[in-house]
This record gives structure tokens, C-alpha cells and sequence, in this order.
């Protein structure tokens, strides 16, 4: 190769000197072995915060879509005196909402042979609200969590004793309010749940439970346009309704989850720094060696911001293969480790068997301008300092 | 295109420490233009300061204030981007020592000027090849620096200062290094290119035939410019 083919390219000349000096620098053994670690740095610190992210982000898809299943759009909560038949009316009418469903919740417990077990009891009018996945759209009817029927031996048929905390007056004076309930079938419960749930006909619940625990479930298209709906929802309701969103309803998850994902950014953005800080060594010792030629080409009228711009894109090249090096280790290690399961997790331990990899869009975008932004700033400061040589100090040294 | 050259009550004095070095005490000098004057003077008397103060390449102090005007371009009005800009338009420099870039070859290095001016890559190719033909070094156009002899050095050098054509050339010791068939060669050079083209040279010499060949003569002494009968 004729190496005057360079200064033939039609490229701006920064370009041609930060491609030259790429080359030559690899003769100086410690400036090249600097080089390789900045890169390298930024290889490691890339492909680290990709797959970090990608496990993040695959675990917590499962996590809130195993939450989400058992969470309504919305949830609107009624005023004690409100006509719930009425409200539940009005929400009909909102242009968006599929269904809404009157629903009783509140604490209760399931006895068996008189050990009781605590359950939040939902009382739903029509068919099982959607928020019982495995389930929904069934008749209505008790339905119990399948493994705690497969605890205690029920099968649909059988009776069970639902109780509930609110009294009610008795000749013995006040006593829980008891109903034996004929088992209409099950529903899948999943592990993430913290209180297991029962199904139960919206009129033995409102006599179970009072009217306090009165509420509306509405499900609307999608779950992002759950937000729009709040506000639809809130004007046509009576004064004193609360709406709530999925999103509000597992807001301290979100807000954890969020957590803990820009702790870990940081944590491992760490690499990327102490890389970016070798970047900034390296490119001051090429400068530094470079001193004198900086001064010549000063003297031949190449300008500061040419000087700037060299050193600019000198390091941004020696970036660019360790951030190259970076996404393909990522995105090839993230997706295998995610087809080939293989990081497994002790069966009862999660609600996972293995550890799964979600590589998503806006991740990949915060790791480049992440990347970007370091790098930029580690060269754009060596471009400084070499734009701020005067050429009679670099010729003189 | 010619260029004039005024200086006017330039003081240069090196500051380092606690310690002063005056080198330059009150210089004016006026060249007109397409002319060439050759500053001689003992060694350490301030001859390559005097080439840089005139370049651009370092400001005078700024007390007492003088000043550098080349054509009717007041340097001290100049930012640096600026005045990188006019050196690469206006002004051709030789030094006295090490002066290519080790990273490129002998080709490269005389087309730099002409890349840094943004010109075709082509016409800078073209333009290059043929400036150094003419001083007997086609058959080094691939050779880096550390390839070449010192006086091949010096040609390679004085092609890049010449370029682009400069309408001023500071030439500190052109010759410094050449045996005299070759220092002869580069001083026809010069001479040519000042006829062609009109440009002003200033040339620093310790070489006392290269004086005579200029039209005017001066010498620096202790920090004092005077002009000598050629
Ligand atoms: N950066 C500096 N700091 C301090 N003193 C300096 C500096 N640069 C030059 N000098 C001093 O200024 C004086 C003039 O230097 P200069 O290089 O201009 O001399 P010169 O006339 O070109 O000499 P020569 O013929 O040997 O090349 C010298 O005594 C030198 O030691
Ligand atoms: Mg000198």
C-alpha cells in the first residue's frame, strides 16, 4: 500500500491526521498497550451494562406480567354512600372502557377442618374478572387458589367456610359473619402474590363484607392508555371516587424496581469511567510525544479547533472498538444466555428457573449515549489541551 | 501576490522563573515586497526569535507594545484561529531544526499545507510531486523523515514552506545543513519562486555567500537590528 494514498482521501484533514496518528501510535509499546486497555475498558464496561440490563429488564418483565395479570387497568374506589350499580354505569359510557365490573374486596379467611387461612376475598358480579388470568370470563361462583385446594384435598363440589372480620349481631351477641360456599373451581395463584386470593359472587360478598370495600375494576385497551382513562373516569364519577391505575396500584414496586436499575447503571457505568480516564491518559501521552509536530502544524496554519478536532476523533476511534467489541459481546452474550437458559436459578426460589435476557431499544440507547457522552468528554478534554499548545512552546521542546 | 513586511519596536524577553533573558530590544525593520533581505548575527543573538515574531508563531511583549504588519494584516488583531489561518494562507516557514512530521513521508509531508487549506487532493498530489522534483528528490517521495539524510531533510522542508505558494517565506538557515551544490540548488529555488511569484523572503544565514545574494543585509546584535552594506 502507498501510504501517500492517505492525504489523497477527500476527507477534512482532522480525519486524516487522528487516522495516521491511530497507526503510528501503535509503535510506541506503552502508548499502544494504553490504547488496548481504554478500549478494552470500554468493551468490558459496554457489554457488562448491556447484559446487566438485559437481565434486569427480562426478570422484571416477568415479575410485573406476573403482577399485572392479577391487577386491574384501573380500579376506582366508590364513596360509602354511592350507587355503585349507577357508577359503574357511568363508566361504561367512557369512550375506551371494554368492561367494568362491581367488585367487593376485602380480608378474610377460608376454614378447613377449623384451621383458617387468610385470603383476600374478591366478590365480582358477572363473570371472573380478567385480573384472574387462567380463569377470567368464568361464571360466577367461589373459586379458590388451585394449591391451596390441593392442600386441603377440595375439588369443585365440595363446600368450604368463608368467614369474614365484620360482625354481625346474633342472639349470642356479635359473631363473624360465616357462609359455607360449594367450590365452583380454581384459579393458577403465582408465587410473586404476597396474600392469595378468593373469587366469590358479588352479593354473598356484600353481605360478607359490607359495602366498604365497594369498587369498580375497569379494563381498557391497552395498559398505557390507562393514564387517559383516569381522568375520563374521574369526571364522569361521583365527588369522593378515587381511580387508581396499575401503575399507581404497584407504585412502591416501580418505584424499587426503578431503583434499583439506575444503582446498578451507576455501579457498573463505573468501568466505563475509570476506561474513559485511561482514554484521557493515553491521549495525553500521544500529545505529549507529539508536542513538537503539534507546533509544526501549527506553524503550517492548522488551527486550533483542527488541533482539537484530531485528538477528538483520535479517541473516539480507539473508543469506537472497544464500544464495537462492547455491543457484540452484549447483544450475542445477552441473547444466548437468554435462548440457551443458562444461568438456571433453584426451582422454588424465584418465579423463574433461569435467568432470562431482555435486550430492549431504550437500554442499548442509554448505554451508547452513555458511552458517547464519556468518550466525548475524555477526548474533546485532550483536544483541548492540544488545541491550547502555542507552536513556538511545542517546536521548542 | 506580494507582501510587505513591517516590524515596528518589537521587545522579546524570555521570562522563566524568577529569571529574565531580553533578547530582543527595539527591532524595526521594513522589507518591501517580492524582495529578500538575509539577517545574519552570532549564535544566540535572537535571529530564529526575530523569525517567529514576524510569523506569528509567538507575540512580542506587550511592554513596550510593538507590532508585526504583513501586507496591511496587523498581527496582534489576529485570535489564534485566525492567525493559524492567515500563517496557512500567507506565510512559508523553514527552521533550523527538525521540522517534518515523522509520521508522514517526504510526499506527505510537502502536501500538508495544501490539505490544511482544504485544496483537491489531487492538485496538492500533483503540485507536491513536482515541487519536489525540482529539488532532485523524486526518488524520496516515499521515504519518511527518519529515511533521509539531514540536507534531504532541509529540501523536503524548504517544498513544504514553499507549497502553497507563500507570498512571505521565513527561512531560518535554509542551507544549514547542504553541501553547496545543493545549497545552491535551494537558493535558485528561492530566487526563482521570488521572481515568479514576488515573494518577500527573510532569511536567516550564517553563510556569508548566501548574504551577498540578498538585496539588503542586516545584522542582529545584543538585541539590535542593523543594516549592513551588502
Ligand atoms: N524559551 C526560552 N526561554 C528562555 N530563553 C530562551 C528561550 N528561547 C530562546 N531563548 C534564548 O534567547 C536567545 C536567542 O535565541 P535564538 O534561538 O533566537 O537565537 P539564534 O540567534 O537563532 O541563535 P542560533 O544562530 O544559534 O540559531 C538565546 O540566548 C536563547 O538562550
Ligand atoms: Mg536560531
Amino acid at each position: 500500500m502507498s501510504s501517500s494514498r492517505l492525504l489523497l482521501r477527500p476527507w477534512p484533514f482532522p480525519v486524516l491526521l487522528a487516522l495516521r496518528y491511530l497507526r503510528s501510535t501503535r509503535k510506541d509499546a506503552f502508548v499502544n498497550f494504553l490504547s488496548k486497555v481504554a478500549a478494552l475498558g470500554i468493551g468490558v464496561g459496554v457489554a457488562a451494562l448491556i447484559l446487566v440490563l438485559a437481565a434486569l429488564a427480562g426478570l422484571h418483565d416477568r415479575l410485573l406480567g406476573q403482577i399485572l395479570a392479577g391487577t386491574p387497568h384501573l380500579e376506582v374506589l366508590l364513596p360509602p354512600r354511592a350507587d355503585s350499580v349507577k357508577a359503574r354505569e357511568s363508566c361504561s359510557t367512557v369512550p375506551g372502557v371494554r368492561e367494568a365490573q362491581r367488585i367487593v374486596a376485602g380480608q378474610g379467611w377460608v376454614l378447613n377442618d377449623g384451621v383458617p387461612q387468610a385470603l383476600k376475598l374478591i366478590g365480582f358480579e358477572g363473570r371472573l374478572p380478567s385480573s384472574f388470568p387462567d380463569a377470567s370470563h368464568r361464571q360466577e361462583g367461589f373459586y379458590l387458589p388451585v394449591d391451596l385446594a390441593a392442600r386441603w384435598g377440595l375439588s369443585p363440589g365440595d363446600r368450604a367456610e368463608v368467614v369474614s372480620p365484620r360482625p354481625g349481631l346474633t342472639p349470642l351477641g356479635p359473631q363473624p359473619r360465616v357462609r359455607f360456599l360449594k367450590i365452583t373451581g380454581t384459579f393458577q395463584s403465582y408465587a410473586s402474590e404476597t396474600v392469595q386470593r378468593a373469587a366469590l359472587p358479588l352479593a354473598t360478598a356484600e353481605r360478607l363484607l359490607g359495602r366498604s370495600g365497594r369498587r369498580i375494576y375497569v379494563t381498557g385497551g391497552r395498559l398505557e392508555d390507562a393514564e387517559g382513562l383516569k381522568a375520563d373516569l374521574q369526571s364522569v364519577l361521583p365527588e369522593g371516587s378515587q381511580v387508581r391505575t396499575w401503575k399507581d396500584l404497584n407504585r412502591s414496586l416501580y418505584f424499587v424496581l426503578g431503583m434499583e436499575r439506575t444503582l446498578l447503571v451507576v455501579a457498573v457505568g463505573l468501568i466505563l469511567l475509570v476506561a474513559a480516564l485511561a482514554l484521557v491518559v493515553d491521549l495525553g501521552l500521544i500529545i505529549a510525544s507529539k508536542r513538537r509536530e503539534i507546533g509544526m502544524l501549527g506553524t503550517m496554519g492548522a488551527t486550533p479547533g483542527t488541533l482539537r478536532r484530531t485528538f477528538l476523533y483520535l479517541g473516539s476511534l480507539l473508543a469506537f472498538f472497544g464500544l464495537a467489541l462492547g455491543l457484540t459481546v452484549g447483544v450475542v452474550g445477552a441473547w444466548a444466555l437468554d435462548r440457551y437458559e443458562v444461568l438456571t436459578v433453584p426451582g422454588q426460589v424465584m418465579f423463574v428457573d433461569h435467568i432470562p435476557f431482555l435486550i430492549r431499544p431504550v437500554d442499548l440507547a442509554l448505554v451508547l449515549v452513555l458511552t458517547v457522552v464519556l468518550v466525548l468528554a475524555a477526548a474533546g478534554y485532550s483536544g483541548h489541551r492540544a488545541a491550547s499548545l502555542q507552536p513556538v512552546e511545542a517546536l521548542r521542546q | 501576490m506580494s507582501l510587505k513586511i513591517l516590524a515596528r519596536n518589537l521587545f522579546k524577553t524570555y521570562r522563566d522563573g524568577g529569571r529574565q533573558v531580553p533578547v530582543l530590544g527595539g527591532i524595526d525593520l521594513e522589507v518591501a515586497a517580492g524582495e529578500m533581505v538575509a539577517v545574519v548575527g552570532p549564535s544566540g543573538s535572537g535571529k530564529s526569535t526575530l523569525l517567529h515574531l514576524l510569523g506569528g508563531l509567538d507575540r512580542p511583549d506587550p511592554e513596550p507594545l510593538g507590532e508585526v504588519i504583513l501586507g496591511d494584516q496587523s498581527l496582534s488583531q489576529l485570535g489564534d484561529g485566525a492567525l493559524a489561518a492567515f500563517r496557512n494562507r500567507t506565510l512559508g516557514f523553514v527552521f533550523q531544526f527538525h521540522q517534518l512530521l515523522p509520521d508522514f513521508t517526504a510526499l506527505e509531508n510537502v502536501m500538508l499545507p495544501g490539505r490544511i487549506a482544504g485544496h483537491e487532493p489531487a492538485e496538492v498530489h500533483g503540485a507536491a510531486r513536482k515541487l519536489l522534483q525540482e529539488v532532485g528528490l523524486e526518488d524520496r517521495l516515499e521515504h519518511f523523515p527518519n529515511e533521509l539524510s539531514g540536507g534531504e531533510r532541509q529540501r523536503v522542508a524548504l517544498c513544504r514552506a514553499l507549497a502553497l505558494e507563500p507570498p512571505i517565506l521565513l527561512a531560518d538557515e535554509p542551507t544549514g545543513n547542504l553541501d553547496p551544490s545543493s545549497g545552491e540548488k535551494v537558493l535558485e529555488l528561492l530566487e526563482a519562486l521570488r521572481r515568479r511569484r514576488g515573494t518577500t523572503v527573510v532569511l536567516v544565514t550564517h553563510n556569508p555567500d548566501v548574504a551577498r545574494r540578498c538585496a539588503k543585509l542586516y545584522t542582529l546584535d545584543r538585541g539590535v537590528l542593523h543594516a549592513s552594506p551588502p
